[in-house]
């Protein structure tokens, strides 16, 4: 296990590498940030003393030199609209987001995969019909449009949620419940499905004939053998909430790592785009792994080597 | 990595030998399956609609282009369910006094280009990846699939933007941009599944027996294969628009003049206060089609399913 | 890096959060709704809106103040002053004033202020905005006197130190402060990055003291929901909301942003360069229909692009009527005298530029695809959009309609003309050697001359040379809470003077 670990995070740092080049020159190519940062009457002088001081000037390979070098160092850069560390910006940033995301996925799966095996548990039931239905509507109503709504129903009219802002877990119902949605509405679709197949199986059909324990019994082991799908999709959408973050961050002024990302991207502040990329794709990569040890703990076939 | 799988746990989860896919493509098998297609209500609707989508995104914008630029300042925002203005304003007016029906309807061409070109593009170059990587296992397998985590930790959203300011947002842009991001969950699917049926007994036969690698993946596993990644790839019709859409909130993706259901209601947001209608007409669009896709891939999994489709033969009656 | 440890601090501190620090719970403090959080808040970047709304004129001070209404300035930190030379000013300073914290408000803080606006290691935008160019250097005179020596003659030199705010001895030189220290009537408390920044009330003020003795600012990107805070008293005041939202007469109250929309034309490149095209242009836009339904009924026609509240604004030219068929006949008398109407033009746009702009450049385009004109629309991101606007133009660009919305809240044409239409202007389109010399000798001149000058550079623009298409002077909604009696002006474009709040 504990070598499975370690060989696994060592790859990691591939994917990781990737990425940084990726996103380091991806992200200059989007173009120099000096007219943003200046007044738009700004002189050519003022604009090549803005790229002398932050290095625009040099040629790209420099830069990405120097990007490595204080990689090494735990140094990200300045960033600049902050004018201060990208990394302190990123992880101030970064415990909103991932606090959201660990109310959220947990609330998930939980809700998907009750009701995704009731819906299982009698196909073409009413309750499966309902459950598709809504699940469905859920996986497809774009979620800053959910937000507002949600503002104007239950702040405005209601009157009994904040509009916006942090500070109570009042604030983070809405929020929360608009992050949910797609990712249960998947999710839901994801466990009806391998449930069935699951629960239609010979050996669950086997157990079920000859009356072998409850129907409790047979649920779970059905369960059990319907989850990998199951977790390969959930960590997708885990992996995914950052997007969802953007607009739950942007609609309701939560001060997360999703519009950081986003409005860094607008502002060409490079330093902090590398620094948020990277530790969300940390992040990321703890849940794959942590994906991965669940799978060989589900399924006993699957064995680290 | 490399995930093995012990042979004496197969026998219990495999499906009979006897289970293989017989091909549907005769016109026999296409008659039967309408005929089934039938018999199942739902389904027949969601096909029907996804027809209606189809005449849409094929005749709309020969048909109403015109109608969906008209600008009439006076119609602003005109409520829907008013025939006052003629029919082609029953859903309503946007802010500048345009069709929504007009606009929906040519606007179906953009969004289902995008939707299905991004995913069939992802769902090839990622179905193609995943069984290589499921099948072969070993270094490609790792290096697939930590390309694939690269791809992934990349959060879709950003990078769009990212390639999107670099390139113009134009149609194609944005489709490639949204296949990429969506290539390693199809990748991952996939080779899970692919996993699992290689050690079944037909594949372990035919390898015996000395078949060609690239003869018993698109042969044996692919169409094995394929049930899971239909499901899949209807939810992910949806998932796109709705990336579409949410780039369009951030004021990045497709760009006026040009029209999709997703820009649309993130235009329409602006005025959810005073005039519902302009992002929920194009809203309910997105969702009946994400409707009719995933209820139709639910009831063809069942269908080509030869278990399932004992289960719905023989339970075709007792429900109507 | 203490990763794991800042991350469990920040977490549990947003989850159990004091109670909404964005309500208005206290009778006194009010909570403000920014349409974007501020980046930095350096006291050199206050004509920045999102720096300037929280900290000019609550949290720093500057030695002049403008009048827009009577276009003049008025004393704030200085008593007086006086021109003793064409190149020399002498400012005398208000006495008895400290900083917050505790320094004095002497001549060495105005010289101190002013070198570090002017360090070349800061990008200041008060210094590449407006002092950049003018070579201002100050000297003390006595503890409360400063000359100002400037390289050529600045006959408006106290409306450029109407945008220099002056901070604190205190506030290192060569980097940007988070921390402003000023003189102003409000003392700086705390930012938290991505969701408020708070001020206090300095009850050590040498002015006037003030009602509001806190504020809270917080910022909401959706229109809708700053406009929702108000209404469920979340907040006090909205800055600015979409027109679509300003539903409620009571509270939703308009102001002129100094902002006016045109577009711009390359009046170099066929089709644009005869005049007839872009009479043509002038004449199919039906600016008023706009009026009322995308744009506010509050935002005027506009003939220029500055407002009225600029000295050198041209009041007597009249605006181009909506005459759809005039502007066939014109562009039929180009076409039959050989000029390639059929040609493509490209309709420059950029998302969010204000409330509703989408909407508006694709009725634009409508209405000038109606009289017969070949546009092709493309809305550009902000960098690319930058690059289009700024010389030097590419070399095969196509013929273009250019949406540009020119913000001069400093009061005077200068930082309009030259920048917009001078043959060396980073941004203009004209190289009119008449016009340059006329623009270049306005800027010499003062008082009513100066006004005249520029007027009849507005004139020719618009009337000789028809070099564009102007729209509008763009008005903002503010929503202004049921507590709180406040009526917004011109001045609040940049600046949100908190001592001016009073509660009903």
């Amino acid at each position: 296990m504990g070598s499975f670990i370690f060989k696994r995070s060592l790859q990691s740092v591939f994917s990781l590498l990737v990425l940084i080049v990726l996103v380091f020159f991806l992200a200059r190519m989007t173009g120099s940030p000096a007219d943003l940062y200046l007044p738009q009457d700004a002189s050519a002088e003022i604009r090549h003393q803005f790229n002398e001081q932050f290095g625009f000037n040099d040629p790209l390979y420099v830069q990405f030199g120097h990007f490595l070098w204080g990689l090494l160092h735990f140094d990200m850069g300045q960033s600049l609209q902050f004018s201060r560390p990208a990394v302190d910006v990123v992880l101030q940033a970064f415990p909103t987001t991932l606090t959201l995301a660990a109310i959220t996925m947990p609330l998930v799966i939980l809700v998907s995969v009750i009701t995704g095996s009731l819906a299982a548990f009698r196909p073409g039931g009413v309750f499966d019909r309902l459950a598709s239905f809504i699940s469905l509507i859920g996986a497809s109503t774009p979620n800053f449009w959910v937000a507002i709504v949600g503002v104007l129903v239950f702040a405005v009219t209601l009157r009994v949620l904040p509009t916006s802002g942090t500070g109570t877990p009042l604030h983070w119902i809405l929020p929360v419940a608009v992050l949910m949605l797609r990712p249960t509405g998947v999710l839901v679709q994801v466990v009806r499905t391998s449930m069935m197949t699951a629960l239609s199986s010979a050996y669950i059909k086997t157990a079920r004939a000859k009356g072998v324990g409850s129907r409790a019994i047979v649920f779970v082991h059905a369960l059990r053998n319907a989850l990998l799908p199951v977790i390969t999709v959930a960590s997708d959408q885990a992996a995914g909430i950052v997007n969802g973050a953007v607009i739950v961050e942007t609609v309701f002024g939560f001060p997360g790592i999703g519009k950081l990302m986003i409005d860094s991207v607008m502002l060409r502040d490079f330093a902090v785009i590398q620094a948020a990329v990277l530790v969300t794709a940390l992040a990321v990569f703890v849940i794959n792994i942590i994906v991965d040890i669940t799978y060989a703990l589900v399924d006993p076939r699957i064995r680290y080597s | 990595m490399h995930s093995s799988i012990h042979a004496s746990g197969t026998a219990e989860m495999a499906a009979p030998v006897s289970l293989t896919v017989q091909p549907t493509g005769s016109s026999g098998g296409f008659k039967e399956i309408l005929g089934l297609l039938w018999q199942d209500k739902v389904a027949t609707v969601s096909a029907a609609l996804l027809v209606i989508v189809l005449a849409c995104v094929l005749l709309g914008p020969w048909l109403l282009a015109d109608q969906a630029r008209a600008v009439n300042l006076m119609a602003r925002n005109a409520p829907p369910f008013s025939i006052s203005k003629g029919w082609m304003f029953f859903l309503g007016a946007d802010a500048l006094g345009r069709s929504l029906l007009a606009r929906i309807v040519v606007a179906s061409q953009n969004t289902i280009v995008i939707a299905a070109s991004a995913v069939l593009l992802s769902m090839m170059i990622g179905g193609i990846l995943g069984l290589v990587a499921g099948y072969k296992g070993g270094w490609v397998s790792a290096l697939l699939l930590r390309l694939a985590d690269a791809i992934m930790s990349f959060p879709s959203m950003l990078l769009a933007v990212i390639v999107l300011f670099v390139f113009d947002p134009g149609i194609t842009n944005v489709i490639l941009v949204l296949a990429v991001s969506r290539i390693p969950i199809f990748l991952r699917t996939v080779r899970a599944e692919v996993l699992e049926i290689k050690e079944r007994m037909f594949v372990t036969a035919a390898r015996a027996m000395g078949a060609r690698t690239d003869r018993i993946l698109l042969r044996h596993i692919a169409p094995m294969v394929l049930p899971t990644v239909i499901n899949l790839a209807a939810l992910e019709i949806a998932f796109v628009m709705l990336v579409e859409s949410g780039l369009s909130f951030l004021g990045i993706g497709i760009q006026p003049p040009e029209v999709t259901w997703g820009l649309m209601v993130a235009d329409g947001r602006n005025y959810l206060g005073s005039a519902w209608w302009l992002a929920f007409w194009p809203g309910v669009a997105i969702m009946l089609v994400t409707m009719a896709l995933n209820l139709l891939s639910n009831w063809l999994r069942v269908v080509t399913d030869p278990v399932e489709r004992w289960r719905l033969q023989t339970s075709v009656g007792r429900h109507d | 890096m203490n990763f794991w440890k800042t991350i469990a601090v920040v977490t549990s501190a947003t989850l159990i959060a004091p109670l909404n620090p964005a309500s208005a719970q206290d009778a006194t403090a009010v909570a403000i709704v920014l349409p974007a959080g501020p980046d930095r808040l350096d006291p050199c970047e206050t004509p920045r809106s999102v720096i300037g709304r929280i900290i000019k004129q609550n949290v720093v001070e500057t030695l002049v103040e403008l009048d827009y209404d009577k276009h003049t300035t008025l004393p704030r930190l200085a008593e007086s002053w006086e021109q003793t030379a064409p190149t020399e000013w002498v400012f005398k300073l208000r006495q008895g004033i400290t900083f917050h914290d505790g320094t004095p408000f002497d001549a060495k803080a105005v010289i101190h202020s002013l070198e570090r606006t002017n360090d070349p290691a800061l990008t200041c935008i008060t210094r590449t905005k407006y002092l950049d160019g003018t070579d201002i250097k100050a000297t003390e005179v006595d503890a409360h006197t400063v000359k100002f020596a400037t390289k050529t003659a600045v006959p408006i030199l106290p409306t450029l130190l109407a945008q220099l705010t002056i901070s604190s001895v205190k506030t290192p030189k060569g980097e940007y402060t988070a921390d402003p220290i000023g003189t102003g009537p409000y003392k700086f408390d705390h930012w938290t990055q991505g969701e408020n920044v708070g001020l206090v009330r300095n009850d050590a003020y040498w002015g006037e003291k003030p009602v509001i003795d806190k504020a809270t600012y917080v910022w909401r990107s959706e229109s809708s929901v700053a406009a929702a805070m108000v209404e469920t008293g979340e907040a006090d005041l909205a800055f600015s909301i979409a027109p679509q939202d300003a539903t409620n007469p009571e509270t939703d109250k308009v102001y002129p942003n100094s902002d006016s929309a045109l577009f711009r034309l390359s009046v170099d490149i066929p089709p644009l360069n005869d005049v007839r095209v872009r009479k043509a242009i002038n004449l199919a836009i039906d600016r008023q229909a706009f009026l009322g339904s995308i744009i506010s009924d509050k935002a005027e026609l506009a003939m220029q692009q500055v407002g009225p509240s600029v000295l050198g604004f041209n009041a007597n030219l009249k605006p181009w009527p909506y005459d759809p068929e005039q502007a066939k006949v014109l562009l039929a008398e180009a076409k039959a005298s050989g000029v390639d109407v059929d040609r493509e033009i490209r309709m420059i746009g950029r998302p969010a530029m204000f409330a509703n702009s989408n909407e508006f450049v694709e009725a634009a385009a409508e209405m000038l695809r109606s009289v017969g004109l070949n546009i092709k629309l493309d809305n550009l991101e902000m960098t690319q959009w930058l690059k289009m606007a700024n010389k030097p133009f590419a070399e095969d660009r196509q013929p273009n309609i250019f949406l540009t919305m020119h913000d001069n809240n400093s009061g005077d044409a200068a930082f309009t003309a030259f920048f917009k239409y001078h043959s060396n202007g980073r941004q203009s389109e004209l190289h009119d050697a008449d016009l340059d010399a006329l623009i270049v000798d306005a800027g010499t001149q003062s008082g009513a001359k100066r006004a005249e000058q520029y007027n009849e550079v507005f004139r020719r623009i618009y009337e000789d040379i028809v070099a564009d298409v102007p729209l509008f002077h763009m008005v903002n909604y503010m929503r202004v809470g049921k507590r709180l009696d406040f009526t917004p002006t011109i001045a609040n474009a940049v600046e949100l003077q908190l001592a001016r709040l009073k509660l009903k």
